[in-house]
């Protein structure tokens, strides 16, 4: 990475940029970011290991260092690093969060979601067991339903077809149950009724079976033309 | 063929037609054409005994009653979706 190195400002300096900022100096604006790149890149060297390529880190890095540029106070009285912090790691966090997991959080969430795991994990340690959805509702005073979906969201994503521990090579997708399909008994069940009811059609007389046809508009057997009242044409005329 | 107290009102009429069916005036000119003399009534007759037929063994099987059961509008639509769909043949 290239090294970047410009002068330290002091606090005089601080006070004096940021008052031009104010004043509407681009110049004085860019000597604030050029002069603070040092503190963003090392802040952002603290999320190397992070996983993800540092030049988009420094980047984001970069971008809290302007907006930090571009609110602060001067008046406050702090120094502009320790402003500038805050919003350096904000933008590097809020970027790891949202290339960390698949499942995409709004920036409110993940913070609601870093509140729940630190309830849960304070809770364990004093009660030795986690907490209940309704529990961390009533503490963090939001609705039971909000906790429980964005717990549902945090649930890390599993691969159904990755080989499951202790079960011998089998994957998720083998042992997770289609509840869509018939269970066996279920489709024996329905061989057995459909047998009784071929039984029943099996003792109707031609003319019952004629008008049941005409009935329900059943058409015509092509193999068996004759005896059927019912052809296709004389369906259409219906349905016309 | 009469229907218990309060079916109509729960299950729907008597009979189900579909989406192509012939009533019952129709279904008896067409019988008479084709050489067997009915009227409306009759056309009706044959079509409830029909059910009946049907529904019996089933009927027994599931310890139903067999008028309920083939008069049961739901019971006809799935005899006549299994005559379409599955292609039952009634020829003997």
């Amino acid at each position: 990475m290239k090294r970047v190195s410009h002068r330290l400002l002091s606090s005089d300096e601080e006070k004096t940029l940021a008052q031009r900022i104010e004043k509407g100096d681009n110049r004085a604006r860019d000597e604030m970011i050029t002069c603070n790149l040092r503190l963003a890149l090392s802040i952002a060297n603290q999320y190397r290991k992070s996983g993800l390529p540092m030049e988009d880190i420094s980047q984001e890095a970069n971008v809290g260092l302007i907006k930090a540029v571009d609110r602060f106070d001067w008046r406050k009285g702090f120094k502009f690093s320790t402003y500038a912090v805050w919003w350096i790691r904000q933008a590097i966090r809020r970027y790891i969060a949202s290339q960390g997991t698949h499942i995409k959080f709004p920036a409110g969430s993940r913070h609601t979601i870093w509140k729940i795991d630190s309830l849960r994990k304070e809770y364990h340690e004093e009660f030795g067991v986690y907490p209940e959805d309704s529990e961390i509702a009533d503490i963090l005073g939001m609705s039971k339903e909000t906790i429980g979906s964005i717990r549902r969201g945090m649930q890390w994503p599993v691969n159904i077809d990755a080989p499951i521990k202790g079960y011998d090579g089998r994957t998720y997708a083998e042992i997770i149950p289609d509840e869509d399909s018939l269970a066996h008994e279920d489709s024996i069940d329905q061989e057995i009724l459909v047998n009784l009811i071929k039984t029943g059609f099996g003792i109707l007389t031609k003319q019952e079976e004629m008008v049941l046809r005409l009935r329900f508009g059943i058409e015509e057997d092509s193999n068996d033309g004759s005896k059927f009242p019912v052809t296709k044409n004389e369906l259409k005329n219906i349905k016309q | 063929m009469g229907m218990p107290k309060g079916h109509k009102s729960e299950n729907g009429y008597a009979t189900v037609t579909g989406t192509n069916g012939f009533g019952y005036r129709e279904i008896a000119e067409k019988m008479t054409e084709g050489g067997v003399k009915m009227n409306h009534a009759t056309a009706r007759n044959y079509f409830l005994r029909a059910m009946k037929k049907i529904a019996s063994p089933l009927a027994e099987h599931t310890e139903r009653d067999v008028d309920g059961l083939a008069s049961d509008p739901r019971f006809q639509d799935a005899i006549a979706t299994l005559m379409r769909e599955k292609k039952l043949c009634l020829v003997k």
